[in-house]
């Protein structure tokens, strides 16, 4: 049992929760359903028999016109995509996986932060300002749950 | 239950048929087409052939519980236009391929249909006969329309079938007989026949004689070579090489993309070209006279059938007057916007698509049309995609030249997936509220047409039709 739990157990489960342990347990709930799920997305493709299929070989950060997009800004770094790409999903996953958890919440939420926010860099670039708006609305979710990250509850780790 | 809505109902489904079917031709036979339909009412009085099942009382009605056999792209088509039409349950579906089953159940299940699954056609017939099925959806590669559609009519089911009716003209006969036989409703999948903007197309444009003598008829569908290519298959799923024999397959690659292969099919022209060249006798109302054909394996040499082929047919009309038709399917490009029918009369043409965007009325300089869009039957294109040259500019052009076509649209708006209207049809005739839009007579005489394509291409010469050619 980790220290979060444990103290959890000691002061009853809902004892001292205030509204904003509310409101940082459903945005935790909102953020981890977002990364999760987008990232579980990236995994689903199309088969040989043009059925939707689920595997890491049909992984695909992100679509291949939006990528082509990226490609054509001389102020997208070349160096950086190749990685970027590469752990995007992933990134997504685990980061969702830790925030849902509560394992490492600040952690994972600083994680998404950065996520949203290398988007919204190469949203920028091509100038779709109604996906950096979107984009927007998470960064303030983020930070929101940052805010308040001393009145998490139902952690398996309070610390980070 | 179709049984017990039979018997409630208190009247024989034959009977029930011919009534509709007179009332039908009472309405429809007037104007150009008088003579010919007239003609094909004595036919049918000769052996009645159902096309709506006796009404059912409004506020008694329980869902028609329905299965689907062919669960590949498209009966996932069907599937999905079937989807939002209230009243129908889906209770059994059928394919020999489970990656094809599996997909149809969870789709089905996502909309509150449990469907149970076969791999057998007869146990899913006596499956459906132990939940109360009525219809059955046949969307199976040609080869097996015919021998699937005739078992589940004389187990007592209605049945809807994707065409061609059949990969053999003999195959189609079989249907309709056995349509005539048990009395059942068989709707062939001609999908046009019930969408809105074709039937206003028919009932004010060419029997309104808004665009004058037909002279000439066109059409075309040019399918890019991506839209051509052959399908695939995940190697894990790979059916066992005996049950691709047991269904007559000789590999997994026929088995995919049969329509290539003569073995199970007529090729494109039998593939795409059938639901226009339907068109083109349903419009004209009148059945060919010849038909002369070129085509070939002009790209795709590893297969059986010809990826173009180019026709020309001569339609008799009623009064004698001959429409020429030049319909082609090219499977290697998509120049030239697509698929659409097109019928050029001396004071306009209509073109007609399932695509709502190319769907136009052009009018010839001459012609007044003021009437026609008084009454709302065409309508001006708010933003033109053709510009008229003004007739002070004619004089610049060939003398031989005339300036572009006033053009018009049709003020008929469809929001349903293109096979909707047709399937809808066929439950409102299940239910007695229709008459069928397209039955398996009335389908069997159009695709005698495209049946003699083929060969034409093969004698290099025109074929004549005779009048067995639309006998069954």
């Amino acid at each position: 049992m980790t220290n979060g739990a444990e103290a959890d157990t000691k002061r009853g489960l809902f004892e001292d929760w205030t509204d904003e342990t509310w409101a940082v347990l459903v945005i935790r709930l909102w953020l981890a359903t977002r990364a999760i799920v987008t990232g579980l997305q990236k995994f689903w493709g199309v088969d040989e028999g043009g059925q939707p299929a689920f595997g890491l070989k049909y992984y695909k950060a992100i679509p291949d016109a939006l990528k082509a997009k990226f490609a054509a800004e001389p102020m997208f770094p070349a160096a950086l995509s190749g990685p970027f790409y590469a752990i995007f999903g992933y990134a997504l996953i685990l980061s969702g996986l830790m925030t849902l958890l509560g394992l490492g919440t600040r952690i994972s939420l600083v994680i998404q932060g950065i996520l949203y926010v290398a988007l919204t860099f190469g949203l920028i670039l091509i100038k779709m300002d109604a996906g950096v708006a979107w984009l927007g609305t998470h960064i303030v979710l983020v930070a929101l749950a940052l805010a308040w990250a001393k009145h998490n509850r139902l952690v398996i780790s309070r610390s980070w | 239950m179709t049984h017990e809505r039979d018997r409630a109902n208190g009247r024989g489904r034959a009977v029930g048929g011919r009534l509709n079917r007179r009332g039908f031709l009472r309405r429809s036979t007037v104007g150009a087409g008088l003579m010919m339909l007239a003609t094909r009412a004595r036919a049918q009085e000769a052996a009645p052939a159902p096309a709506t099942a006796p009404a059912v009382p409004k506020g008694t009605e329980s869902p028609i519980r329905v299965g689907l056999v062919g669960c590949g792209a498209q009966g996932r088509v069907l599937l999905e236009a079937c989807m939002p039409i209230p009243g129908i349950k889906f209770i059994a579906v059928c394919d020999i391929w489970p990656y094809n089953l599996r997909y149809a159940a969870n789709y089905l299940t996502k909309f509150n249909h449990q469907p149970s699954s076969h791999e057998d056609f007869e146990e899913f017939l006596s499956a459906g006969k132990d939940k109360g099925m009525e219809a059955v959806i046949v969307a199976t590669p040609d080869i097996w329309h015919s021998p699937y559609t005739v078992q589940a009519l004389k187990a007592g089911f209605h049945v809807y079938c994707e065409k061609m009716m059949s990969n053999t003209v003999d195959g189609a006969r079989a249907m309709v007989r056995a349509m005539k036989e048990t009395g059942r409703l068989l709707q062939i999948g001609h999908q046009r026949r019930s969408n809105p903007r074709y039937l206003h197309a028919l009932e004010k444009i060419m029997r309104g004689n808004m665009i004058g003598r037909v002279v000439n008829a066109g059409g075309q569908w040019n399918r890019s070579i991506r839209g051509s290519v052959d399908l695939t298959w995940p190697e894990r799923y790979a059916l066992p090489q005996a049950t691709l024999e047991k269904y007559g397959y000789k590999n997994m690659r026929e088995f995919r993309n049969w329509r290539w292969f003569r073995t199970y099919s007529g090729g494109p022209i039998s593939d795409l070209g059938a639901h226009q060249i339907d068109i083109f006798g349903w419009f004209l109302g009148a059945r060919p006279r010849s038909v002369m054909a070129s085509g070939g394996s002009d790209y795709f040499k590893d297969r059986e059938w010809y990826d173009n082929v180019m026709t020309i047919f001569e339609y008799e009309l009623p009064g004698g007057d001959v429409t020429r038709v030049a319909y082609q399917v090219l499977t290697t490009t998509s120049a030239g916007g697509g698929y659409y029918e097109t019928f050029m009369g001396v004071d306009g043409t209509l073109k007609v698509s399932e695509n709502e965007a190319i769907t136009r009325v052009y009018k010839e300089a001459h012609a007044d049309w003021t009437e026609w869009i008084e009454k709302r039957v065409i309508r001006p294109i708010e933003r033109p995609d053709t510009i008229p040259v003004s007739l002070s500019q004619v004089s610049l052009l060939d003398v031989r030249a005339t300036a572009d076509l006033d053009a018009f649209e049709l003020p008929v708006e469809m929001a349903k997936k293109p096979h909707q209207p047709h399937l809808e049809n066929f439950f409102d005739a299940i239910r007695g509220r229709a008459k069928l839009n397209c039955p398996a007579d009335e389908a069997f005489e159009s695709e005698a047409a495209v049946f003699k394509v083929n060969p034409a291409v093969e004698a290099r010469k025109q074929l004549t039709f005779e009048p067995a050619d639309f006998e069954v």
